[in-house]
């Protein structure tokens, strides 16, 4: 599944990321921890299919739909 | 004189850090080429500068681009003697990798570094002890713990860093063991050792976005800071202002007694405290609006508040990042399309660019103030809480709003076709709540009446100066008769349509240089004619002279709309590389403005 379809307040663990996202961002993600192995956690969804909130590492980030979906986790 | 640099990531602490270090006395440059802000001050005989914070030294958005790109050429020049790298202690992982990243480039260019481990008070107050001489040797780097809030370690820090700057050849990183490990890794193994647990410094802030981003309540609280912010323009501000006049007409008094009566009596009366000092009056709700949103920026909230703008905004083929630059645009537009370059969507940045102008900048403030003291009356609701001329207020800049997204909806519309397949996605950072520090919030503000009165003053003061002229002469102080009465019948019938006479043609004519020269020139107008009067109650001499409300509500959104800022102009020209693009914005909203205003006073 992806990031995009975890619930509020659940936990996971992230697998990959999807390789056809721009190399710029790919690398962006990966140092701001979306990497596989890292724990992450849903702190919020927003209402009307806005941006989820995720707690990853010791950083808050929000993140829009195109790029939460391209973003492999396994629940915990 | 030798540079220090100061880097770090953004929400760091460092900009505390660097009023710190350097005190009051700062400049802020625009340096040569492509405009990136270097703020620079004074450390010892060392000049510091303040580079844009930065998440990384791969770039994703224009603004890191340019910021990283200045950080190379500092790299490699001769002048450059330190590197500061300041690190939040309560983020160690994120801050590390952006830390490392300059390490490793500063090994490179045989460069010394030192890290300032900012904020270590909130990681005190956790109970939580990060041993720096072990953290030091493993990064092979200098390391000082300390907070440029609280102060503890900022004198320990300052002496290192005259020391560093005396032998910077012994300060650049010793990288030893680790390096062929990659960045990230080595972050991790760090934070891990050495960092405090993520869930209690994080557990605050969740608790406050619980309530702050809430799914009902987040919305309302939104526009109750909205609302509030642009009602204090009005209420907080009226004192100060109140204070401005007051000083303006005591001066003018005195000055007049002093001179013999005369033209240069009347001179100074008419252009000088009628035109430049009704413009001076509205400096204080520039530096409260600037206030504000220092306020808001410095708490946090900023942040959220895109979060919230996300999705609204999306409808409107904007990004919840354009949330800020549209803010700012209610200071100035010209920061505000800097601003713009934080969007990483090439298209989406273009368009709220282009919608910025819209936004109710601070040099209507003066054109609203004067129009809404004309024609709307100071009732008072709800204890004072509210009162009608603030309502207003908020009814223009909503207005002002509006037309900007429905701008936005026909611009995404337009650019459908041919849409960026490669858009880049909204990704966001939410920074821990702090409150606010003082110092760098005043300068902020002062800097901000600074900025507005050196670059209005000239113009407004040129303007006053032969507006006064050409309305004084030939038959000194007779307006109906002067060569400006016959330049002004001349352009009289484009501005009789909206139910203005030739006074407020040449006044809105004149303020295509910039809007917040139509009250300066409109003073010095009913400055010449009314001789005797008082000449900083502008408004009271437009109401007994007598503004229909249609013609005044029409003249409102004609300043609401129209781009009068050859300034602004010039920035997006230069922001968007396309002159056509700048000029057709100028005619469009102009033309937009005047059938807008055409509307209003045939209606009403």
């Amino acid at each position: 599944m992806t990031l995009w379809e975890i619930k509020n307040k659940q936990s996971a663990s992230i697998d990959s990321l999807d390789p056809n996202l721009m190399p710029a961002v790919f690398e962006r993600l990966n140092e701001m921890g979306f990497s596989s192995g890292q724990a992450v956690q849903c702190l919020r969804r927003s209402p009307l299919k806005g941006p989820v909130v995720l707690q990853v590492g010791d950083c808050v980030y929000s993140l829009e739909q195109s790029i939460a979906s391209s973003i492999n986790i396994s629940l915990n | 004189m030798k540079n220090i640099i100061l880097v770090g990531k953004p929400n760091s602490g460092k900009s505390l850090l660097f009023n710190q270090l350097t005190g009051m006395r700062q400049k802020v440059a625009n340096f040569p080429g492509v405009t990136v802000e270097l703020k620079s001050g004074q450390f010892d005989e060392y000049r510091l500068v303040d580079y844009p914070g930065t998440y990384s030294l791969k770039s994703l958005s224009k603004d890191e681009e340019l910021a990283i790109e200045k950080l190379h050429e500092a790299m490699h020049s001769e002048d450059t003697s330190l590197i500061v790298c300041n690190l939040d202690a309560t983020r160690l992982e994120r801050s590390l990798v952006f830390g490392l990243q300059v390490r490793d480039l500063a090994f490179e260019h045989n460069k010394g570094v030192i890290f300032a481990l900012n904020m270590i008070d909130e990681v005190q107050r956790f109970g939580h002890q990060i041993d720096t001489d072990k953290l030091a040797a493993d990064l092979g780097c200098a390391v000082f713990a300390m907070s440029a809030k609280t102060l503890i370690g900022l004198h320990e820090f300052k002496l290192g860093l005259l020391d560093a700057c005396k032998h910077p050849q012994d300060f650049v990183p010793n990288k030893g063991n680790d390096s062929d490990t990659p960045v990230l890794e080595i972050s991790r193994k760090l934070s891990a050792q050495y960092g405090i647990k993520a869930d209690v410094v994080l557990k605050q802030q969740n608790r406050i976005d619980d309530f702050l981003l809430n799914s009902m309540f987040g919305g309302l609280i939104f526009l109750s800071i909205m609302f509030l912010l642009f009602q204090s323009i009005f209420t907080w501000a009226s004192p100060l202002m109140d204070g401005v006049e007051t000083i303006m007409t005591e001066l003018a008094m005195l000055t007049s007694q002093f001179l013999p009566s005369g033209m240069v009596n009347d001179f100074v009366s008419d252009a000088m405290f009628g035109g430049v000092g009704s413009f001076l009056v509205f400096v204080p709700q520039i530096m409260v609006l600037t206030l504000i949103i220092g306020i808001l920026e410095d708490s946090g909230y900023l942040a959220r508040a895109a979060l919230i703008c996300h999705k609204p905004l999306s409808f409107f083929g904007l990004s919840g990042r354009s949330f800020i630059p549209y803010l700012s645009g209610h200071a100035c537009a010209i920061p505000a399309i800097m601003a713009a370059r934080t969007i990483e969507s090439p298209r989406k940045r273009m368009i709220t660019m282009m919608t910025i102008p819209l936004m109710s900048c601070s040099a209507r403030l003066p054109v609203y103030a004067l129009l809404i003291a004309v024609l709307i009356p100071d009732t008072k609701y709800l204890g004072g809480l509210l009162n009608l001329q603030g309502i207003t207020f908020f009814i223009l800049y909503f207005i002002g709003i509006f037309t900007a997204l429905l701008v936005s909806t026909l611009l995404t519309k337009l650019t459908d076709l041919n849409k960026d397949e490669t858009e880049m996605p909204f990704i966001l950072e939410l920074p821990t709540y702090r409150l606010p520090h003082w110092k760098p919030l005043i300068h902020r503000v002062l800097t901000s009446a600074k900025q507005f009165i050196r670059r209005a003053g000239p113009v407004i003061f040129m303007v006053s100066v032969v507006i006064w002229f050409l309305g004084y002469f030939p038959e000194n102080g007779n307006l109906q008769s002067s060569y400006l009465a016959a330049i002004g019948q001349w352009i009289e019938p484009v501005f009789a349509p909206l139910g203005l006479d030739w006074r407020y043609g040449v006044a809105i004519l004149v303020s295509f240089l910039a809007r917040e020269v139509f009250v300066g020139a409109l003073g010095t107008l009913f400055g010449i004619e009314g001789a005797d009067e008082n000449i900083a109650g502008l408004a009271a001499n437009i109401q007994q002279d007598g503004l229909t409300l249609g013609a005044g509500i029409g003249l409102m959104l004609f300043y609401v709309v129209a781009l009068q800022c050859v300034a602004t102009v010039a920035t997006l020209k230069g922001e968007t590389g396309s002159g056509k693009i700048a000029w057709g914005l100028f005619a469009g909203y102009g033309l937009l403005a005047y059938f807008i205003a055409w509307i209003a006073a045939s209606l009403i």
